[in-house]
């Protein structure tokens, strides 16, 4: 038995924890929810609480031609580097979880490395590239760099996913006569749908909320909707910009919920055949 | 693998795995489906990314030279910018640190329900606009803010306090964008750890605090490094938030950079510049790896 003494310190402990991972999680999630709710002003000051509330600014988005522009090219953008992405990436992922061949580390090591590459670096080589190519403030060059970041999201989340699933299914299904394209279509992609709908979500939210190479490639013809806020941001702070971040925090939590709701309907489907 | 091995295994082992002509086409395709994601980073990443080294030391003429090199070495301004740079990586690495460790060990240790909260707290501000999240910042802590307006209301200050465009501003705006890359990896590793270990240790008399010291933290530490590795890297080279929240003398290499190519024209310089940058974090990569292994570092880094 431990002395009562103890037990009280250990109930203290816990609660001294609570209280310090709550403030934690308040310093991580109050600045959110005080934009959002500062966005329902109907003043042009930024009061906290609102003293009366409307959606002055949300309708002020709506009329304004360059916002809804800004807000288009970066949803079909966004939507592109994500067809990409998963096109490319998760060919690759499985290359990378099933294939055995020299240099396998260093190549996977080489296709995740954009991840922690300084933005700016990147976006300073792509820049010289593209002003070659003539690609500058074009969106073609944007879809591209978008995708250079979007990769390393598939191919971590997807290449986690193949390694935990069963490489003997595949086989499986090539001993019964499976031609190795359709193995891989009917039998290896399935297998990691929830993977797939996540990876989706993120290449996407990547992409969408991506700023820097934006501001460096996006020249005055491609404006996506993040260099939008930055120009916003730096030279006029007006209050249309706390409508526009709640629509991003709300545009976030749905690609949360999609990539949840993937991964919440295969472990109850599998659950189920168990 | 030849018939002499086979036949000398038992009859189940033969029968489970397939015949081996079959097995080599099946192996050897996987590895060519990585061919379009090569093709393409070498392209778009890879090229421009040595080219961009290239500059670095070429001379107008077409030569090689170290001019570029010597003079980020030998002038005082660009010091003061590596100083800074590495200052905030240091402090911003610290305090998420000690915001985030015990965060992550509650998130491990308590019940399911309070776990899934703590998640959505952590992964919802990090996969929020850092654009949104600046200005957030902006509006809470900014002269005529928020916070200053209640300060100012409550009349515990008679002047605005001045938390934004400067170093000050850089720091929280940085801790609360990277805090969420420090909570993942030391939680992932958490949770892998067998609670019978510190509850072992407590039966065999040890306080909580000495359990914890000499059984949990230990054992958490490829997670903590995986975290202090990946922050202090993605701080070397961050942009945005000092850009948004920082003054004229919080100029760190990232916005160096940006000035070199966008005011000053000077390609070569911004080359050796982003050359530096890259080597830093390459050094810490490397160093961490070190540490913790490459597989474990890498693994940190998956964003779910």
């Amino acid at each position: 038995m431990l002395p009562a003494s103890r037990i009280i310190g250990i109930a203290w402990g816990r609660v001294g924890l609570w209280v310090f991972s709550s403030l934690v999680i308040i310093f991580l999630i109050a600045p959110i929810l005080v934009v959002m709710i500062v966005s329902f002003n109907d003043t042009t000051l930024f009061e906290f609480p609102p003293v009366r509330w409307s959606l002055r600014w949300y309708g002020a988005l709506l009329h304004s031609r360059e916002w809804r522009e800004a807000f288009s090219l970066s949803l079909w953008v966004a939507a592109v580097v994500t067809a990409l992405a998963l096109t490319v990436g998760v060919p690759a992922a499985y290359a990378l979880a099933r294939g055995q061949f020299l240099g396998r580390r260093l190549l996977e090591f080489v296709l995740i490395s954009p991840m922690v590459v300084p933005v700016i670096v990147l976006a300073l080589g792509l820049y010289a590239l593209f002003a070659r190519l003539g690609l500058i403030g074009r969106p073609a060059g944007l879809l591209m760099a978008h995708a250079v970041l979007a990769l390393p999201v598939v191919i971590v989340i997807v290449g986690a996913a193949f390694r935990r699933v069963d490489a003997g299914v595949e086989l499986a299904a090539r001993a019964c006569g499976a031609s190795f394209p359709r193995a891989f279509w009917s039998v290896s992609l399935p297998s990691v749908r929830p993977a797939l709908i996540s990876a989706g979500a993120f290449a996407f939210l990547t992409s969408f909320d991506e700023v820097v190479l934006a501001l460096f490639l996006g020249g005055p013809g491609a404006t996506t909707l993040p260099k939008r806020i930055w120009e916003a941001i730096k030279f006029e702070l007006d209050p249309s910009l706390t409508a526009i971040s709640t629509l991003l925090v709300g545009l976030t939590l749905v690609a949360l919920c999609v990539a949840e709701l993937g991964r919440a309907k295969t472990s109850r489907e599998t659950h189920e055949e168990s | 693998m030849d018939g002499a091995e086979i036949v000398r295994q038992p009859a189940w082992m033969r029968q489970s795995s397939p015949p081996e002509q079959d097995r080599k086409p099946w192996r050897a395709r996987p590895g060519l489906m990585i061919l379009g994601a090569v093709v393409f980073l070498g392209a778009i990443y890879l090229l421009p990314m040595l080219t961009l080294i290239g500059w670095a030391f070429r001379d107008p003429k077409g030569g090689i030279t170290i001019a570029q090199a010597t003079r980020l070495v030998s002038e005082g301004a660009y010091h003061t910018a590596f100083i800074t740079t590495f200052r905030t990586a240091i402090i911003t690495t610290l305090v998420c640190a000690l915001l985030g460790y015990p965060l992550a060990y509650l998130m491990a240790t308590t019940s399911p329900r309070a776990r899934t909260l703590l998640i959505a707290g952590v992964i919802i501000p990090f996969w929020t606009s850092v654009l949104a999240r600046s200005l957030a910042w902006i509006i809470l802590l900014g002269k005529r803010g928020i916070i200053n307006e209640w300060l100012l209301a409550s009349g515990l200050v008679n002047a605005p306090l001045t938390f934004l465009f400067n170093s000050l501003g850089v720091q929280i705006g940085m801790v609360h964008v990277l805090l969420p890359f420090m909570v993942l990896p030391i939680w992932a590793v958490l949770m892998r750890l067998d609670q019978a270990l510190p509850s072992a240790a407590r039966s065999l008399g040890a306080s909580p605090a000495r359990a914890f010291i000499h059984v949990v933290l230990p054992l958490s530490l490829p997670g903590l490094v995986a975290g202090c590795v990946l922050v202090f890297m993605l701080a070397i080279g961050f942009y945005i938030t000092p850009a948004l929240l920082g003054g004229d003398r919080d100029i760190t290499i990232a916005s160096l950079i940006e000035m070199m190519v966008r005011d000053l024209l000077d390609w070569p310089f911004a080359a050796m510049l982003s050359l530096s940058l890259m080597v830093s974090v390459g050094a810490v990569f490397a160093f961490g790896a070190l540490l913790i292994g490459v597989e474990r570092l890498t693994g940190a880094e998956g964003r779910t």
